[in-house]
């Protein structure tokens, strides 16, 4: 029977669950399968008009921050009270979509969910990409660039430090170590499928350069088998991290005094909306992804409803957070809270505040529904609303609190540019051209890491995995 | 079929070795090229007319406020003016090439173009009048000026130099009396004489931000 | 002349290319030494001078005929910066916000800098060399003519240098004549006590003695030529401790800031002041109870206090009301306490401007010589002075810029500025001051003095002559102390005695309050702009920038509405009207503001300059005027005020920049707003503080952060809310002390602006009679500031002495500690600000700046230091002479200005300093304390002092 007929049986016997990887696959087609993207001559046009659009979007980024920086933060919308704009929100809003992949590949590893085996590279790449785009808003945000370096311990004639106290000195840790970490792991785990991709490779060139970076992979039992303690360890080390990263992200709001950032429960509250929106950009990428490179045996839709699921969780927590800030705002009686939050709902902002109610709140609630869940169109058009309503979130934290601070007489508005808005579209469109690059170039599912889910690789059991 | 041969094995130690030196290398050239010992002592530039402290303030022995007279009293120790070479030069040497600019300033009332050889950034703000009247002397800074025939640059005088005094100025204090004296040495240890000086002028040199930035 | 600008602006280069340091680091970074810099010393050193150091000269400056004695700070001989003169009697070391900003038109490039020709619609530039001789030439033909078509159109002054040579221009060409004209004069004043007494009488209020004032129309402490005076005998007049604290009553049409001090307000149509003061002199000659509750309680305060009151009259105002002012004042047996009269200045004899006018009309105008003012601009509308002045073949115009009269004109000759001038004025009480030059022209300009020499050939130069004029046969040493003091001791006018003449002044109809909001039935008000006052400072960029006490509005002017008379006309805030008087219309913005008399519209004057310069508006380089142009309206029969207006709203809208934006119209934002005010800048009336002295305070909390050890000195700041009039002097003190930067009103509307001390204006209570707050806000330099907490690099650190160190140099610009600030004091450079200057050839502008301060680049954080380089200069001085500062050693720029004295600053440590006094007085509280940062600044709460029977009006 067909592939898509088997999903249709076997998803109506909850009792009987799916196999991770549909048609007759073998280790064998598997290997074809992903290599067979990177190896064919050309891509599908779909993939040229992507990347001329996303790359001609990463050429406005480039001429947005030269002008940025040869001219003045006053390029953007950024004023006072409101010293922050849209460079943080854009800022929050990437390293909160880094955060799918490192926990597909290490937690849901840890956890041993084998089904995370066929997505878990493209997550990881996304991640990275993610981590660049949020990356460069903090470097380019300052005012003065050329001596951003002090941010860094460096030892100096003026035997000056970086002030410890501050939270944006552990952001700058926090983050660069999540970068650093997920690189590895990304790449470790990309090692023995580049082996594969040298040994298939028909030029020289190719093989060069797949071979350069197999770092000599032989596939020997030792390789293995340091290879798999390597990655476990590796896994053990990233996870506190995906937790960490985003705490310290949001210790830049909570250590801070301003009402409507100084909150204790923005730890867990932002590590939650973290990974909901990383998992609703890991939908909207590898939905059209599986179709463009015919991998729909491999990231079946078992994969996208678990991820959907982890979406209605994580969606649910944060609107908990929501009322829960509410609540504590009436609870704890501060005067500048209370108003703080109740100008949020009923302010001059109120429009971005139910924008995102509702995309984060009410929109992932249709996961109950299976029908709606494993729907591939519904489920795109939710993760983008998702996508939409986190960077709402960010915008409704960083905007209206500062907009509105203590003394009525500096209260005032924020209005975005159009340097404001290119240069977000800007990273947008950089981090689909790596991310095309990537589909491109490297496999995008972990071939060696897929044959261990596959029955082949359990002859001995009857389709029994997991 | 993997691209290193199998005799690149033992080139590894070897990379990671060579990586290891190339960042060691790398810092140290930083860390002495970037310095300010390295990048500002030293500097000496071509002076319109070759004056010569080691002649005036050395051989002919002129303390240095007579020409810099303003060094007690405010942040400057003012360049003097023309009028205060000519002083002497009505009568000596009135006819050297070598004072031509000083001549031709006198005559025209145009200022001589002096090059700065010690120069704070901008953003710095120090004030000779504080440091001389405390005891501060005029070689902890500018070095033997008296035995230079051309003025040069002899200490970093970057922030963390000055902070070093700052914090421990003992060793570089004087009775201020001799702040100008270059040959001037403690008979006792420096440190020593220092303190008591600190004590009785109940000095605490300030390292707080505003005291030179502002 | 060339070492004047050379050496200083070497220094000045030095100075603006500070921050930039931290790139040079950079530079050094890859090996090589920064640009080498040159030093140029003097060939021979002035006597006195120590390079690197500043000097203060006494000189003045004169407007509208009164002088403003000032103590000008010049570092290596180029004046940078304007204080008042603590020695003289009235001003008291304090200045107006409009003399501190002079400073910055001696500077400014368009300042005018050479003559210039009009020939056949096009112009030449000249010299006075080419000029001299010519003009001389053409003088002898005049004076052969006895002066006849001979006209000098000057401003009214107080100068006698300027009146001796006026003298000897009458014996010289005695067909010539002479006219003023000056659009906010005193016509009125002078005429009400011509009708009250026959004589031109100057009133002298003395506010020390009184118990009641009632204000008609009179901003005695905004735009009275002696508000500075009249400024701090009011705020002494406040204080707790006194007896019998004076009762402020103001009646007028729309907000000034002595309406902003007052306990009891009416707002009231301008026309209705007559009618009102009719009412209550029949009232107070034992008439039937008069209308209004106001009015009634007023009287019997006024009987109650028989000469302890002063019943004071605007300028605006008819003469028949200054008439009725001088009768019930004398009446009460006020006169000779509360007041006092001296001669004023009779402009008898003197040649009405419209009367001028018509000559040059009919072509009876030869020569024109027009010593400053600027007609053209400011004349009445119906004069049509520019079309005038084409029937005159030659007009000279001396003015400082090249304005709309000057390109008028068939001449435009450069004026010197006030610090580059000889001269001498008045002060409001008749006090002499001198004026003399802080620096040589900078450009070859000259004085009205010179220029009037020149005509009437006068014996003596400038100098010689006002030495003469000021203080004939005084010895050099009495003169050495005048040019000392910068004014001569004692020589303020007599007071004189004034009999009262018979005078019946006829009522006005009344008027139905039902009418007062009907189109046609409107009221419209030119009052001066309280910055550009008539127009002069138009191009002044730091005036401009400043906002307006009360409006909150810079870099233009609006149209000002009652809500109730918006209502009726359907206008709204920040749109575009249309005024219509007769068949003259003009489209203007409009504001809507509490405390505005339905059916009174305002309209500042001084604005829509079509030729002010690159700042103000500069047509002809298509250069925006700013604002718009009330004169446009402003006719001979309505100088003051004009009845029977239309308004038309256009639709169409117009964003105001104001740095306050009143536009919290959400209801929540509006509750919030007036919640918090009653915490943040506190008022209470004397008689709840007299029940209950001790103001709440935060007690202390726990810290995360261990707080500074309390040792050795603390410096602090003391405002007294009670005595802050909301002036804006502190403001402009600060912009010229610190080289804050101006941004334009773009940056200004995306609440970009950059000033270090910001005037906070909150109303309260009622719309008709609101309750005004004003709180000067700096940096509070918290025990543990938040901002320090959060800035990654630790560019702002707490010093030993408890300031909050900003190092421009360290900063990076994350903006994060803005974001932290609770009180949003500190400013952001988001772009480069000073870029003017670093243009070639901006030579002239870079040597305003002081170099004890560094100028701040793009990208890094600035705000108040508590004026840290006074702080170490002081302490540097003190040192060297091995003692510890004295306690009100150390002045901050914003203390040293302010004419009430609001501001103390001091060390907290000595608890005999002034400021620790002011700490711990029952009145004092700091802001936002619940926050647990420790602010340094203690506030005051201001003290009004309502009648009980109106108590209940104010909210």
């Amino acid at each position: 029977m067909t592939a898509s007929a088997t999903t249709k049986v076997r998803l109506d016997e909850p009792y009987h669950r799916p196999l991770l990887i549909e048609g007759a696959e073998d280790l064998a087609s598997v290997t074809n399968r992903v290599c067979g993207v990177v190896e064919r001559p050309k891509p599908p046009r779909a993939w040229y008009i992507a990347i001329t659009i996303s790359g001609s979007m990463t050429l406005m980024l480039g001429a947005m921050v030269v002008y940025l920086i040869s001219t003045g933060v006053g390029v953007w919308g950024n004023n006072a009270p409101a010293f922050w704009g849209w460079d943080i929100v854009n800022f929050v809003f990437w390293v909160g979509i880094a955060h799918a992949g490192t926990l597909i590949s290490a937690i849901l590893f840890l956890l041993r969910q084998k089904w995370r085996t066929s997505i878990n590279r493209a997550a990881e790449a996304m991640t990275l990409f993610a981590v660049c785009c949020a990356g460069m808003y903090p470097a380019v945000h300052v005012g003065r660039i050329w001596v951003a370096y002090w941010l860094f311990p460096v030892p100096n004639q003026m035997q000056m430090w970086p002030n410890f106290r501050s939270p944006l000195l552990w952001d700058v840790f926090a983050v660069s170590t999540y970068a650093t970490v997920s690189a590895l792991f990304w790449f470790m785990g990309l090692v023995p499928d580049l082996a594969t991709l040298r040994d298939r490779a028909t030029t020289k060139l190719k093989r060069v350069l797949y071979g350069f970076f197999a770092l000599g992979w032989r596939g020997s039992a030792r390789h293995w088998q340091r290879f798999e303690r390597a990655y476990l360890l590796l896994a053990a080390l990233a996870t506190p991290l995906v937790l960490s990263v985003h705490s310290v992200v949001s210790f830049d709001f909570a250590v801070s005094q301003v009402s409507g950032w100084h909150t204790t429960i923005f730890p867990p509250y932002f590590v939650a909306g973290a990974i909901f929106s990383g998992f609703a950009m890991v939908v909207t990428v590898m939905v059209p992804a599986r179709e463009l490179f015919g991998l729909k045996e491999l990231v079946t839709l078992r994969h996208l409803e678990n991820m959907n699921k982890v979406i209605l969780a994580t969606g649910s927590m944060v609107g908990l957070a929501y009322a829960t800030e509410f609540f504590i705002a009436w609870y704890g009686g501060n005067p500048y809270e209370r108003f703080t939050f109740v100008n949020r709902a009923f302010g001059p902002y109120a429009w971005a505040y139910w924008i995102m109610i509702f995309c984060n709140v009410v929109v992932p609630q249709f996961f109950w529904s299976k029908r709606i869940r494993t729907n591939l169109w519904l489920m795109v058009v939710v993760a983008i609303l998702v996508n939409v309503g986190m960077w709402f979130e960010r915008f409704v934290i960083i905007v209206t609190s500062l907009a509105r601070t203590y003394l009525p007489s500096s209260w005032g508005y924020f209005k975005p540019t159009w340097v404001d808005v290119c240069t977000f579209a800007g990273t947008i469109g950089l981090f689909f051209t790596l991310f095309l690059l990537f589909c491109r170039f490297l496999p995008m599912v972990a071939i060696a890491e897929v044959k261990t889910v596959l029955p082949a690789a359990h002859a001995h059991k009857e389709n029994g995995h997991e | 079929m993997n691209v290193f041969p199998r005799w690149m094995n033992a080139l590894r130690v070897l990379a990671g070795a060579s990586v290891l030196a190339a960042g060691v290398y790398v810092v140290a050239l930083f860390a002495y090229g970037g310095s300010p010992k390295t990048i500002n002592a030293g500097f000496s530039p071509e002076q319109p007319v070759p004056f010569s402290h080691a002649l005036h303030a050395g051989e002919l022995g002129l303390d240095c406020r007579y020409c810099h007279t303003t060094v007690e009293i405010a942040a400057r120790a003012a360049i003097p003016p023309t009028e205060t070479c000519m002083n002497c030069h009505l009568r000596i040497r009135t006819q050297s090439e070598l004072l031509k600019p000083v001549f031709d300033s006198w005559a025209s009332g145009e200022p001589v173009h002096w090059k700065r050889v010690h120069d704070l950034p901008d953003y710095v703000y120090f004030d000779h009048s504080a440091h001389v009247t405390r005891g501060v002397g005029c070689v902890t800074c500018h070095g033997r000026i008296d035995t230079m025939e051309r003025v040069r640059q002899e200490q970093p005088l970057s922030m963390g130099w000055c902070l070093d005094c700052h914090r421990n100025p003992a060793p570089n204090l004087r009775p201020p009396e001799f702040a100008t004296a270059m040959d001037w040495q403690p008979e006792r240890p420096a440190a020593e004489v220092g303190a008591e000086i600190m004590q009785q002028r109940h000095l605490k040199p300030s390292t707080d931000c505003s005291t030179c930035h502002r | 002349m060339s070492s004047l600008i050379r050496e200083p602006s070497d220094v000045s280069r030095r100075r603006f290319l500070q921050v930039m340091g931290a790139s040079m680091a950079l530079a050094s970074a890859s090996g090589c030494h920064w640009e080498t810099e040159e030093i140029l010393p003097f060939q021979r050193r002035p006597e006195g001078r120590v390079p690197g150091t500043t000097r203060r000269f006494a000189t003045s400056i004169e407007c509208s005929g009164v002088a403003a004695s000032l103590l000008v700070t010049s570092y290596d001989g180029r004046p940078i910066k304007i204080e008042g003169n603590p020695l003289h009697p009235l001003d008291r070391g304090a200045a107006s916000a409009r003399s501190q900003a002079a400073i910055l038109d001696l500077y400014d490039p368009d300042h005018s800098r050479g003559l210039v020709q009009a020939f056949e619609g096009a112009s030449y530039p000249r010299s006075w060399k080419e000029f001299d001789p010519w003009f001389a030439g053409h003088m002898a033909q005049v004076r052969a003519r006895k002066g006849a078509g001979l006209r000098i159109l000057s401003e009214p002054s107080s100068s006698l240098a300027l009146a001796s040579l006026r003298t000897r221009l009458a014996e010289l060409h005695p067909q010539a004549r002479w006219v003023e004209w000056e659009p906010c004069a005193r016509t009125n004043e002078i005429a009400g006590s011509k009708l009250a007494f026959g004589r031109a009488l100057r009133v002298q209020p003395r506010i020390e003695q009184v118990n009641t004032l009632v204000c008609l129309d009179a901003d005695l402490f905004g735009l009275h030529p002696a508000a500075l005076a009249n400024a701090r005998a009011f705020a002494a007049r406040r204080r707790p401790e006194e007896a019998q604290p004076l009762r402020l009553w103001v009646v007028e049409s729309s907000l000034s800031l002595t309406g902003a001090a007052a306990d009891q307000r009416l707002a009231l149509r301008d026309e209705q002041i007559l009618p009102f003061l009719l009412a209550l002199e029949a009232r107070l000659a034992g008439g039937k109870a008069a209308d209004g509750l106001f009015l009634e309680s007023l009287a019997d305060e006024l009987l109650a206090q028989r000469g302890a009151a002063l019943i004071a009259v605007g300028p605006r105002q008819p003469a028949a009301v200054h008439a009725l002012a001088h009768r019930i004042n004398a009446n009460l047996g006020n006169t000779g306490k509360t007041l006092l009269y001296s001669e004023e200045s009779d402009p008898a004899g003197v040649m009405e401007l419209g009367e001028l006018a018509r000559e040059m009309e009919a072509g009876a105008v030869e020569t024109l010589v027009v010593l400053g003012g600027n007609p053209v601009y400011d004349a009445p509308c119906e004069l049509e002075f520019r079309r005038a002045l084409r029937h005159v073949p030659l007009a000279l115009h001396l003015s400082h810029y090249r304005d709309e009269t000057s390109r008028a004109c068939t001449w435009h000759l450069p004026r010197a500025h006030a610090l580059e001038s000889w001269g001498d004025c008045a002060s409001w009480d008749g006090t002499r001051c001198l004026q003399q030059p802080l620096i040589d022209p900078i450009f070859p300009r000259r004085t009205p003095l010179e220029l009037l020499g020149a005509i009437c050939e006068a014996k003596l130069g400038a100098p010689e002559l006002v030495r003469a004029c000021v203080a004939p046969g005084a010895s050099d040493e009495q003169w050495k102390k005048i040019l000392h003091d910068g004014f001569v001791e004692g020589s303020a006018a007599r007071p004189v005695e004034a009999a009262l003449a018979s005078f019946s002044v006829p009522a006005p109809a009344p008027r139905a309050l039902a009418k007062e909001l009907r189109n046609g039935e409107l009221e419209l008000v030119f009052a001066p702009d309280r910055n550009l006052y008539d127009g002069r400072s138009a191009n002044n960029s730091w005036l401009q920038e400043t906002p307006d006490a009360i409006t909150k509005m810079t870099w233009g002017n609006a149209a000002i509405f009652a809500a109730e008379t918006a209502a009726a006309l359907g206008v709204e805030d920040s749109t575009l009207v249309k005024l219509k008087l007769g068949t003259r219309e003009l489209e203007v913005a409009a504001t809507v503001l509490p405390g505005q008399a339905p059916g009174s519209i305002t309209l500042h004057l001084g604005h829509g300059r079509s030729a002010a310069g690159l700042v103000g508006g500069l047509e002809q380089e298509n250069i925006e005027t700013v604002g718009f142009d009330a004169y446009r309206l402003r006719s001979s029969d309505a100088l003051d005020r004009a009845l029977s207006l239309e308004v038309m709203p256009t639709g169409k809208s117009r964003q105001l920049a104001r740095t306050t934006d009143p536009a919290v119209t959400d209801s929540i934002g509006r509750k919030q707003m007036e919640g918090l005010v009653e915490e943040l800048a506190r008022v209470r009336t004397l008689a709840d503080f007299r029940k209950e002295p001790g103001s709440e305070r935060e007690s202390e909390h726990e810290s995360l952060w261990n707080k500074p050890v309390a040792e050795g000195v603390r410096w602090g700041m003391a405002i007294d809310l009670n005595s802050c009039i909301g002036c804006n002097a502190c403001a402009l003190a600060c912009q010229a002390e610190n080289n804050v930067p101006v941004v334009g009103r773009e940056q200004v509307i995306r609440g970009r602006e950059m000033s270090w001390i910001r005037i906070d204006r909150y109303f309260t209570g009622p719309e008709r009679s609101p309750r005004v707050r004003f709180q000067p806000l700096t940096c509070q330099h918290c025990e543990s500031a938040p901002c320090e907490e959060v800035c990654p690099v630790a560019a702002t650190m707490h010093s030993a002495e408890g300031l909050n160190d900003m190092v421009y140099n360290r900063c990076i610009g994350t903006r994060y500690c803005a974001n932290n600030c609770p009180f949003k004091v500190r400013r952001f450079n988001y772009f480069n600000y000073h870029k003017a200057i670093e243009a070639e050839g901006a030579e002239v502008q870079r040597m305003l700046y002081n170099p004890e301060v560094t100028i701040r680049h793009r990208g890094v954080m600035e705000k108040c230091t508590f004026c840290v380089q006074r702080i170490q200069a002081a302490k540097i001085h003190a040192k060297n002479e091995g003692r510890a500062p004295a306690d009100g050693e150390i002045v901050t720029a914003c203390q040293q200005t302010c004419p009430t004295q609001a501001i103390v600053f001091g060390d907290l440590a000595d608890p005999k300093s002034r400021v620790a006094r002011l700490h711990a007085e029952s009145r004092g509280y700091a802001m936002l304390a619940e926050l647990n940062i420790g602010p340094r600044t203690t506030y005051l709460e201001k003290l009004v002092n309502p009648h009980p029977a109106l108590e209940e009006h104010d909210g």
